[in-house]
């Protein structure tokens, strides 16, 4: 066998290797090689600027990596005495050269490129046929997601959100809380939740369907639990939705106490109160309207263990009532 | 024994940070497998919550500070005053002092495990609102120990300036100097620089953990920002990455040319690069801080100079690139490792460059593919350039080599360990896996992911494992001469391990490769 049939052999396999690996993972719906089926325009922008710097990164990581395999396989010693020197070449100004000026148009286009994505990225689109935008509230708690309509509709983990409309995020997290980081994989980017400070972001969700995130930033024990997920319903059924739940919570509303629950106390006392993580909670406990209270504004230090939050501290005085209702239902009575 | 304790020496100072720092290695290493064994599958209770966020903090930042920097810290005292021909380091006694900080340092990140409440378990990041509101003295122990390793690396770095600056042989200019000399240099340069922000933002964040009512520095409740302490930590924590990387690319500057018997192609262009990545890493912080709504005129500064690091490091790439072509390669352990180096941290640079990009890193930030890509620049770039000085320069420090044999198969283990362990999680993160959960209840794609990361985990252990017999037997190894690698550098012309005192005498050095040049002359002389 003569020396240079098989590197190029081997070029020329990895290179067919490499594509054949791609190929396979775009027919098998990416497979996690880039962003997932993006669904807003925001989320569409991020994934072609992913694609373009994939297509160029690609091209610089064959070329480098052939030529690694190449030399390696090409200039290896053989039958040479270990001591057998190479050209004593000290450098070349042109390569060096050559070397500094590729990167630097690669890089240039990578630039160009994303800064003309970039308004389609982070400019809400104008209000539409449908009305103006939405805006929706968004505070990141230990550990959960609140959300606030603009008419003082509440929500817990779960939003819903009109398709073809846009909607403008503000997000944030309490002053006495931590750092979360908001992200809607297929509806864009993320933005961190943080005390004391309001971030906005945007989505316009194409298709109605239910589209999941979580948080992004590390914020405790249960970070891994704070699940969130859009529900995008058509215009007609989310209004229904906004309104029929305007009338509810104006009262004690056992189903907003339901979601509270769930969200907020459930993830560490468990579903039934069987504690978990924090204690088990007796059913005097939960129906005791001035001790829950308490604790849910002020949380609790545990000594030796670990602290409740002061999950409910900015709460309205509804959500107390349609927790309350909820509890008094669910667990009154056993007591 | 006890002369060990007391010893001054550089070569024996350097190779307790070796051993020490080895020590972490293992440590941060089970702490890896437990993530990998917890996240092997969905919904798994291995660890809860709070035990998974005290393995993922401490594994971080044990392999930050406890391991790569004091293996460099290690290396360098071993290798700097031996290359440039100095009988010692400048400040021999301050020399024991830093290793002897850095212990206690270690010592106590190590027994913070045992505090009330356990260990620290906000991220090597440690930010605040999180973990000033943290209860427990986990975090305050956390805080002292790298307050102590802050110290002892600060007074390693000035002792490194010095020496360098003042120790040089005759005939030794700055364009003379070896390449891991060059790279040692800029890295205690950015020691020197970015460490008090460090001790800074972790002295606030102690005082406001422990004096609530007195400190207001990053809760917002009565002013506080926690942004700042994102500003001073990153101002910190991006040049630690070139800390970290730097030297290990002084390492790779150094096995490849010996191994392909060529000078490195290039020298003043590596050396320079070098100098440039340094600077222009004290101005690109703000790339880990993307999603935090900072304006998008902020953020594309920071992206475009981000970007700008890429270049000197491409040259780099393309230079020892250029350093094998037409050479006559030796393809002994060290110089597997070096290849390693050289196709992993191709793709840990690559895939910098989506981070870099701000709308892109919107996406990817705080996901796996963030974990995946600072594996690839720390696990495959730095820590398989140290495995491969090792194993270069191991017959210069004990007389002995480790077994190629074993080093060749520890090589192949974790060469292929690392890629079956890191590259699906590129993957991972584009699906939507943010980094730091310690459980997931998704099947599929998901878990099949994780299942062969945490398969290559254990390939790795198996490596590791094979290093240590390695080792372990290099008590009996083949016995190496001064100049077993027919080296080019000046620490291969005294004898292996080299006297107390280093040398008897030095050669007058004209060229960044005296013993090459050594080795020119005697064969022209003896064909006369
Ligand atoms: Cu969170
Ligand atoms: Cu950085």
């Amino acid at each position: 066998m003569t020396p240079p049939v098989r590197p190029r052999l081997l070029l020329i396999i990895g290179v067919l290797a490499a594509l054949l690996a791609l190929a396979g993972a775009a027919a098998a719906g990416n497979g996690g090689f880039g962003p997932t089926s993006p669904a807003s325009p925001n989320a569409e922008g991020i994934a072609t600027s992913f694609w373009f710097v994939t297509a160029l990164v690609l091209g610089v990581f064959l070329l480098v990596e052939s030529l690694l395999v190449v030399f390696v396989v090409r200039f290896r010693r053989r039958k040479r005495p270990r001591d057998a020197d190479g050209p004593q070449i000290h450098g070349s100004n042109r390569l060096e050269l050559a070397w500094t000026a590729g990167p630097v148009l690669i890089l240039f286009a990578i630039a160009v490129f994303v800064f003309a994505k970039l308004p389609g990225i982070i400019d809400s689109p104008d209000a539409t046929a449908s009305g103006g935008p939405l805006r929706i509230e968004v505070v990141g708690h230990q550990f959960y997601w609140q959300f606030r309509y603009p008419n003082g509709v509440i929500a817990i983990d779960r939003m819903r959100a009109p398709a073809g409309r846009p909607v403008v995020l503000d997000v944030t997290a309490p002053d006495w809380d931590v750092n979360h980081s908001w992200w809607i994989p297929r509806l864009g980017g993320k933005i961190d939740a943080i005390p004391g400070r309001m971030n906005t972001t945007w989505f316009r969700a194409n298709e109605p369907g239910f589209y999941e995130g979580r948080c992004a930033e590390l914020c405790g024990a249960f970070h891994a639990k704070m699940l969130t997920g859009v529900e995008v319903l058509p215009q007609a059924d989310f209004d229904e939705w906004l309104t029929t739940a305007f009338s509810a919570q104006h009262q004690a509303d056992p189903a907003l106490g339901r979601e509270l629950w769930e969200g907020v106390c459930a993830k560490c006392h468990g579903l039934a109160a069987e504690g978990g993580y924090g204690p088990t909670l007796a059913a005097a406990t939960l129906t005791n309207r001035d001790a829950l209270e308490t604790v849910i504004r002020n949380g609790r230090a545990l000594p030796g263990r670990n602290v409740m939050p002061s999950v409910g501290r900015d709460w309205t005085a509804a959500q107390l009532q349609s927790l309350y209702a909820y509890l008094e239902a669910e667990f009154g009575s056993q007591g | 024994m006890a002369s060990w304790l007391v010893t001054v020496d550089h070569k024996r100072i350097g190779i307790l940070y070796l051993a020490t720092a080895g020590l972490f290695f293992l440590l941060a290493g089970v702490l890896a497998l437990l993530i990998r064994i917890q996240l092997a599958r969905p919904d798994q209770s291995v660890l809860t919550g709070d035990s998974y966020n005290e393995v993922v903090t401490m594994h971080g930042t044990a392999m930050v500070f406890f391991v790569v920097v004091p293996i460099l810290a290690g290396l360098g005292n071993f290798l700097v005053p031996l290359q440039i021909g100095a009988r010692d380091m400048a400040f021999p006694r301050l020399n024991a002092f830093s290793y002897w900080l850095f212990a206690a340092g270690g010592i106590v990140f190590a027994l913070s495990f045992f505090a009330q409440g356990g260990a620290a378990r906000t991220g090597w990041t440690a930010y605040p609102p999180l973990s000033v509101l943290s209860p427990g003295n986990g975090q305050d122990l956390w805080i002292l120990s790298l307050h102590l390793l802050t110290v002892s690396s600060l007074a390693g770095a000035i002792n490194f300036i010095v020496t360098i600056h003042n120790m040089r042989t005759a005939g030794m200019s700055w364009m003379r100097m070896p390449l891991f000399v060059w790279a040692i240099e800029v890295y205690a340069w950015l020691l020197l620089l970015v460490l008090p922000a460090l001790s800074a933002g972790l002295t606030l964040l102690l005082l406001e953990r422990r004096f609530p009512g007195t400190f207001h520095f990053f809760v917002p409740e009565d002013g506080g920002s926690p942004v700042l302490y994102q500003h001073v930590f990153w101002f910190f924590g991006h040049p630690e990455v070139y800390i970290m990387i730097l030297p290990a690319m002084g390492i790779i500057s150094e096995i490849l040319p010996v191994f392909s018997r060529k000078p490195a192609f290039g020298y003043k262009a590596i050396a320079l690069s070098t100098v440039a990545i340094g600077c222009f890493s004290m101005i690109v912080w703000a790339h880990h801080m993307f999603t935090v709504g900072l304006s998008n005129y902020l953020n594309a500064w920071f992206m475009v100079v981000s970007m700008v690091i890429a270049v000197p490091t491409g040259m780099k790439i393309f230079n020892w690139l250029a350093t094998l072509w037409r050479g006559n390669l030796s393809l002994d352990t060290p110089m597997w490792f070096a290849i390693g180096f050289l196709s992993i941290f191709t793709v840990g640079g690559l895939s910098g460059i989506y981070l870099a990009a701000f709308p892109i890193d919107w996406q990817v930030h705080d996901t796996y593919f963030v974990v995946a890509h600072f594996h690839y620049v720390l696990f495959g770039g730095s820590l398989f350039a140290i495995i491969g000085g090792l194993f270069y320069w191991w017959p210069k420090m004990f007389g002995r080599f480790l077994s190629e044999r074993l080093g060749k198969l520890t090589f192949a283990l974790l060469f292929v360990g690392f890629n079956v362990t890191f590259f699906p999680q590129h993957m991972l993160g584009l699906l939507g896996m943010p980094r730091r959960i310690y459980t997931y209840s998704e099947g599929g794609l998901w878990q099949a992911y994780n299942m062969v990361s945490t398969v290559g985990s254990f390939l790795m252990g198996v490596g590791v494992l094979v290093f240590m017999l390695a080792i372990a037997r290099s008590r009996t190894g083949r016995r190496a001469g001064n100049d077993p690698w027919l080296g080019d550098t000046l620490e291969w012309y005294t004898t292996s391990p080299p006297p107390p005192h280093n040398f008897d005498t030095v050669p007058y050095v004209t060229s960044a490769r005296p013993l090459s040049d050594l080795r020119r002359s005697l064969k022209e002389r003896s064909a006369l």
